[in-house]
């Protein structure tokens, strides 16, 4: 006999996420799920963003399928941190956040890191509560990375450019990179950064804490 | 990659339905797959079958459709379908104004049960 199911596949993912997202905005925190390939500087940025802080209250999610590297080194910027180790999942997902929301003092946060599994393709299919999604590219990765995975592109609201002092050095054509990113996504708001050298930070970081600062007052 | 997480949640969803439902068996499930959704059906066949050991749907076997992306164009007006996972500009017109429709389903449409 045929019986209609008719649901999402992600549906309890989505549904948990719409929790986290309410528990979030009870404690009135913005929150970004940060995604990029492995490699492209996700853990740098916020390292870089930590010391430009001035006042905002950040805090992070570190997920890796493995170890806890990253969250001694947001550790020592004196953030709270709570690292998740997926055992092989590819991604993070809004049950995996839910799980560790009692570990961070999210009533004394203005900002909320999810830093994402190092994936190209996953983390962007998977909701997790943000309120947006931030998605980091090393231009090393090469400029053909958002038509071949052009999901991450279209569901961020920002793309940040990293490793920008390598231009010299790779052939790559970031004008490439930023033309189709923008015509998967006519929204999407765009950096130019080095990590490295600090170029092009102070831009992200106004930018972050302006968007933050609208979700607080609204 | 993350098909194997796919077929979890779907495996799960159809146990609950037919278990609540009072079916004792699984034959067959019907998906609809957008190609933009950034699934390979190969993969989700493999997950499933491998998941699928030890529970009421442990004989079924999966229907995919895959669904192209498709859209309207604000321009020309006029709706269209593409074979890549993508739009960059209407096919149609070649306009930058376009609304995507379809492509991103990860639905389950119905089951036979028994």
């Amino acid at each position: 006999m045929k019986v209609k199911v008719a649901t999402k596949i992600l549906e309890a993912n989505d549904r948990i996420a719409l929790e986290n997202r309410k528990i979030f905005d009870g404690a009135g925190v913005f929150v970004v799920n940060l995604m990029s390939g492995p490699g492209a500087g996700k853990t740098s940025l916020l390292e870089k963003t930590l010391a430009k802080k001035d006042g905002l209250r950040i805090g992070v999610i570190e997920g890796d399928i493995a170890g806890s590297d990253d969250a001694e080194r947001i550790e020592k910027f004196g953030a709270p941190v709570v690292q998740i180790n997926t055992g092989g999942a590819c991604h993070l997902d809004a049950n995996m956040i839910s799980d560790v929301l009692g570990d961070l003092p999210l009533n004394e946060l203005d900002l909320l890191f999810i830093e994402n599994v190092g994936n190209l393709v996953c983390p962007a299919e998977f909701k997790v509560g943000e309120d947006m999604k931030v998605m980091l590219l090393s231009i090393a990765e090469g400029h053909d990375k958002p038509l071949k995975y052009p999901l991450m592109f279209q569901e961020s609201s920002a793309l940040v450019i990293n490793k920008i002092d390598l231009a010299p050095y790779v052939d790559v054509d970031v004008s490439k990179i930023r033309k189709d990113a923008l015509s998967l996504n006519p929204g999407l708001k765009m950096f130019e950064v080095s990590c490295r050298t600090g170029e092009g930070l102070d831009a992200w970081v106004q930018w972050l804490r302006e968007t933050a600062g609208k979700h607080r007052v609204s | 990659m993350h098909e194997v997480s796919i077929a979890a949640n779907l495996l799960e969803i159809v146990s609950e339905q037919c278990r609540k439902e009072g079916y004792r068996k699984i034959e067959s499930i019907h998906l609809k797959i957008g190609r933009a959704s950034g699934i390979m059906t190969d993969a989700l066949l493999f997950a499933f079958d491998a998941i699928k050991t030890d529970s009421l749907a442990k004989d079924a076997v999966l229907m995919i459709d895959e669904v192209a992306v498709s859209g309207r164009c604000l321009d020309c007006g006029r709706n269209f379908t593409v074979e890549e996972e993508y739009v960059l500009q209407c096919p149609i017109c070649g306009g930058a104004s376009f609304q995507v429709s379809g492509g991103r389903e990860l639905d389950i449409v119905d089951m036979e049960v028994s």
